[in-house]
Order: structure tokens, then sequence, then C-alpha cells
């Protein structure tokens, strides 16, 4: 028998399919072999290619938009929203609508066309989480923007149109909908309980023991219990904290290490796949700190999705999370990753 | 510039993308490994392929999973939930959790190897929605649902699978679905404020603006949505007001037949037969007592409406962490795109 399972924050539905426990046929294969090296506006040496660098990480003696890089913050050359500009809020009729305005940065993750971030060394991937913290900072005090999503897409079908390892910042001037779902479904239950609900889903998670994957001192991963795709995961901070702008560096280095882990299990146990993840973060000059916990959603790209999940939000989950978790954590990993 | 626009029916905003457009014909290629045709378990004479059949359109004389039907309704093989059983609703600490009961049943929409609806006629497309309807009718009988969801996904990359036999499914669900659920809040309170539908409002207005009217008849009306989530998305409404799909009256299934048929067509010959799905919004079962005094001007608020999304793009990690979807054409471009496309 089947089980519907309700979002603890958000409330929503999902159907996890626990008759067919266990049988991963049927999930998607994609070949990631590198094919656009050759003309790949994120290599050495095509710095010009890009719009002109927002920040970086090179040594002391290299200039601007030259070579020597490890990590690049580029403008996207073709951005879904524009920096430039007022909002201009107005109505049509019955329509809402405003113009759109924001920003859409890429960050280039290694100048190595050929690596993906699964295989990144820990200071490899501190550096990228570092730029994410410091792009915050910085469009934090843009007043018209309200959001900053972090997210990449690994793949084809999740959604890469650039085969070169990189993630992508879009800050918004509104707080999206399933973020404002969390914000809302995470004020009313400390409204509630004074506490905050993140926090208590960690402490059963602790006690159930079944769908935590890995933890060190900072950060824990699990599968949570009413995931929206089968082999989803999350990484949230043990301590409660609704800003990443709050996070030190040396937890920072700890988020670094667990991303890479995951991101190696993932690799490990579904050959490779195709993923997506984004941080959700509180809005920026949120206020209500105590009730938001900030954390990383990991989406590996399996199933397509259907007619049934667009017309009901309703989806359907065919590899139950504790099998999931049960999975990831039986990869053998290294010390150093 | 690009637009950030409010879809006025769910609250939802989307971005309307100028300078990111991609013309149509040029989005990714279609992956196309299907089955064959002798494999195909939906075709006529293969009955006993599939579970025993819940209903069919028959010819007169002919057997219970046997040769001769016009459409033929039958349980997924796969079912998402199950019919047997009670919900046994309970917690788990912070979690709640309920069995998985509920109905999942394939429509075969026609007994030729047909994949794309649009190339059914009319009147099979009628004989279709017939079908869901008595269907959806009869699940209501079921105490134990709340909501019907009849959805199509047509080729690979909508969900539809490898083998290319036109069917559509039906989903009865124990709870009514969030998304579901967001349209009824907001067309409630747009109904509380201006005693009014919103999508009536929203018929007349695009009625008048004709901009992003992709096709018009005396009955329905199929448009571009102002805020579309996606690309060529299209919207085909009744506009007589109706909240329910399997209430709304035998005459209006021919018509909307025709609709979708002209609509799917177009879709087809100008986007190069690309994948698609559609779902059936419609109002909830309203039996008495039961959702009745949360929804009592539901009848009067919600319109119910057919959505169909040719899967053009992808949909990523931007979409999948804030529900905020980038459109990469303007509806308007769409609209007078597809008005063009002659069928």
């Amino acid at each position: 028998m089947g089980e519907l399972r309700r979002d603890p924050v958000v409330g929503r539905w999902v159907i996890v399919d626990t008759d067919h426990a266990g049988e991963n046929n049927g999930f998607e294969k994609e070949d990631h072999t590198p094919k656009q090296e050759a003309k790949c506006q994120f290599c050495y040496g095509r710095e010009n290619q890009t719009p002109p660098e927002i920040e970086a990480v090179r040594p002391k003696d290299s200039k601007p938009n030259s070579p020597g890089w490890s990590v690049r913050v580029v403008p996207n050359k073709f951005p879904a929203l524009r920096i430039e500009g007022e909002l201009n809020k107005r109505g049509v009729g019955i329509f809402d609508m405003s113009n759109g305005v924001g920003a859409h940065e890429i960050v280039i993750e290694t100048p190595d066309h050929r690596k993906v971030m699964a295989d990144f060394t820990h200071e490899e991937l501190f550096e990228v989480i570092k730029k994410f913290k410091s792009r915050c900072v910085s469009l934090s005090h843009d007043k018209r923007l309200k959001y900053v999503l972090i997210f990449k897409n690994f793949g084809e079908s999740a959604g890469a149109s650039m085969e070169h390892g990189h993630s992508q910042i879009i800050a918004l001037p509104m707080v999206p909908k399933y973020v404002l779902e969390e914000l809302e479904g995470a004020e009313h239950y400390f409204e509630y309980r004074g506490r905050c609900v993140f926090c208590d889903m960690i402490n059963q998670e602790y006690q159930d023991q079944e769908r935590i994957v890995t933890e060190n001192k900072d950060f824990i991963s699990f599968c949570p219990f009413a995931p929206r795709f089968s082999f989803e995961s999350w990484i949230i901070p043990k301590e409660h904290s609704a800003h990443l702008e709050d996070i030190s560096d040396d937890k920072l280095y700890n988020l670094a290490v667990i991303l890479k882990e995951m991101l190696y299990r993932l690799k490990v146990t579904l050959s490779d796949p195709s993923y997506n993840f984004f941080l959700h973060l509180a809005p920026l000059h949120y206020e209500h700190n105590e009730s938001y916990h900030w954390h990383i959603e990991i989406i590996p790209k399996l199933t397509q999705i259907a007619g049934f999940e667009w017309g009901t939000g309703f989806y359907i989950v065919s590899t139950p999370p504790d099998v999931a978790a049960k999975h990831l954590r039986e990869v053998h990993v290294t010390k150093h990753g | 510039m690009p637009e950030l626009r409010k879809d006025p029916t769910i609250g939802r905003w989307v971005i309307i993308s100028t300078e990111r457009a991609r013309r149509p014909g040029v989005f990714f290629d279609i992956d196309e490994n299907t089955e064959e045709e002798q494999d195909c378990p939906f075709c006529e004479h293969k009955e006993t392929q599939t579970p025993a059949e819940i209903y069919a359109v028959r010819n007169h004389g002919t057997h219970v999973n046997g040769p001769g039907w016009k459409v033929r309704v039958i349980p997924s093989i796969k079912p998402f939930l199950r019919i047997e059983g009670n919900l046994n609703r309970r917690g788990y600490g912070l979690y709640d959790v309920m069995n998985g009961v509920g109905a999942h049943e394939v429509i075969v929409e026609t007994p030729q190897h047909i994949a794309n609806m649009a190339d059914l006629s009319a009147h099979q497309i009628e004989l279709v929605l017939q079908t869901h309807v008595l269907r959806i009718n009869d699940l209501e009988k079921d105490q134990r649902f709340k909501y019907v969801l009849a959805y199509k996904n047509y080729g690979y990359l909508s969900g539809g699978g490898r083998v290319r036999h036109c069917r559509s499914q039906l989903i009865a669900t124990p709870v009514t679905p969030v998304r579901v659920k967001e349209e009824l809040v907001t067309a409630k309170k747009y109904f509380d404020f201006h005693d009014r539908c919103i999508y009536c409002d929203m018929i007349q207005q695009e009625c008048e603006t004709e901009s992003r009217v992709v096709a018009e008849c005396e009955h329905f009306v199929a448009l571009t949505p102002f805020a579309s989530r996606f690309t060529f998305e299209v919207w085909i409404l009744p506009k007589k007001h109706g909240c329910d799909f399997a209430k709304s009256g035998a005459p209006g299934y021919h018509n909307l037949a025709v609709m979708l048929k002209k609509v799917l067509s177009k879709i087809k010959t100008g986007l190069n037969d690309p994948a698609y799905n559609f779902l059936i919004h419609s109002a909830p079962f309203r039996r008495n007592g039961g959702n009745s005094h949360q929804w009592k001007t539901i009848e009067e608020d919600y319109h119910w409406h057919i959505e169909i999304i040719p899967r053009l793009t992808r949909v990523a990690g931007f979409e999948k962490g804030t529900g905020f979807y980038i459109c990469s054409i303007p509806p308007e471009e769409t609209a007078k795109f597809l008005r063009e496309v002659t069928v």
C-alpha cells in the first residue's frame, strides 16, 4: 500500500509508492561526456566572451577578465531579469505587472572544463560557496531586491545549457511562491508551538535515524519524509539560522565538505545523474529569523514530471526516502572525499 | 525589457522574457525512441494484455474485454493509488500520513494505433470527453474521494512513456490537491470582493483585447494566459459560467471536442508535433456536508477550464526552487503564431 505524506512546513501532500521500493528501473540516464570544450566561453582565454566579471578568485598579480582565476562571477549574457531601471508596478485590467528588474549572475566554479562539482576538492568547493555568500551580501544592498535564489542545473535534462561547471544567482524584486509558502508555514508553526519547524524536523530525524544520510559538526543531510522527488535530499545547518550571511567561514567549509559528499554519493548511487540544487534562504532583510531555517535541496533528475504533478502540485515519489537514504549511506566515502 | 506578470487566478508571478526569446522550431530535439506498434497493448484485439475493463463504449453485440469498442477504460497497471482499503489517517511525530487510497484509471481513446489526440475525429474526441464525464460521476459516489483529475501526457518528454497510443488518465484523490486549492481560494477571494467570477472577467477582457486569443467559437475560447508559466501554454475556457466539467451538460462536449481538436492540431502543425500535457481543472466534489460549507459560493466563483502545456523547454533549478517560471516568448506572440497556423 502506498502512502500519502504531508510536508510539515508547506502542508503539501505527496504520494510515496512503498510497493515498488528499491526498483530503480525506469530512471533516466544521461551522458555527461564533455562536447562543447572547443568553443566554451567559460574556459581560460575566453574571458572576453562573457560580460565583464563582477567578482573573481584570482592571484593578486592577475588582471580582471584574464586567465589565472579559480572562480569567476559574471552577469548572465542572456539575463532573465535586468538590473537597470525601476519596477514600475502597474495594472492592465484585471492583470498586474511590473518591469523585470533583478539580477542574473553566473558563478563559473572552476577553470577546468571537465571537472564536475562531485569531484571538487573541499577547498575548491569552499571558494565557490564563499562567493555565494559574498554575492548575497552585495545584492542585499540593492533596496529594490527582496530575494536571492542560488541554484545549480547539472546536465541538459536538468536545464543546463552550458556543460562547464557553473551555478546561477537570480535576485528577484519579490519573494517567490514556494519560499513564501515555507515562510508562512514556518511562521504559523512558530506561533503555535514557539519553536522552529525545521529544528523540530532535525530532532525527529535524529530519533528516527532511517532517513539520515550523513552529518558533520555543523550540518546534517537527510532525505525528507514527504519529498517531491525520488532521492531528494536536504542539507541543513544544525544550529538554527535563517540567513547564509550569518554563517562563519569555518562553518562554510563544513558546508563544502557535506555538499561535495552528498553530490558524490548521488553520483555513485544513481550512475552520475543530472540534478538541480538550490538554497532556500530567508528573504533579504527578513525579520522573523526565529521561525525560518535555511537549507539546500538537492533533486536528481530521474523521471519526467507529468501532467498529474503539473495539474495538482501533488507529487508521486517512487523511491521512499528511507530506501533512498539507505542507498546513499552505503556509498563508501573516504575522509578526503 | 523583460516583464513580471501575475496570474490573477492563482497569484503566481512569472517572468516573461523578451530577450531570451527563441523562435518556434528551435527548441530542443524531441526524443522519439518509441515502442513498435506490434508491441502496443492498447490496440484493438489486444484486450487480454490489459487489466479487465471498467467501462467501454462498445458496438452493439460485442463482448466485454473483446474487440469492437470505441473508447475503453481500464485500471492502471502501475497505479499510484489503490482502490482498496481505508484512509487510516495518522500522525507520526511531526509528520502526517494516510494510506494511498484512490483510483487510477486509463482511458484508451481509440482502438487504432493513433498517437496524438489531434489526429482523432471531433466525434471520437467527444466520445472520450463523455467517457471522462461518466467515470468522474461514478467516482464521485465513492465518499473517500474529494477530487478527480483528468489529464493527458502526450509524448515521452511529457511523462507519456514510450507507447504511442492515444490515452488519458483519471486519478481520484482523497485530498484536494494544493494547486487546485490555490485556484479555489483565489477565486473565492475575488468573488467575495467583486461578486463576480474572476475567470468570467478574464474571458471578457481577453475577448475584448483579442491579442491573446488563439481561437474562439460561440461556447469556448482558447487563449494564451497573460502570465503563462510555459511557452505556448493554452487554456480553453467555456464562455458560459460553470464550476464543474462533469456537470456542464451534454451539448457542450461536442463544441469542446471541436475546439480541442483545433487547438491540438495548431500545436502539432505549428510546433512540429511536440510533447504536451493537458489537464482539466474542475471543482472538487460537492457532497452534502463535505466541502460544501468551506466552498459555499463555489458554484458561482469557480470556473472549470482546460490547460494545455506543450513541453518545449526544460524545467530547471530556478523553477523547482521558487515556483517562479520563466516564459521565453510573450503570450501575445505565441497567440498570434497559433492563430496564423492553418489546420
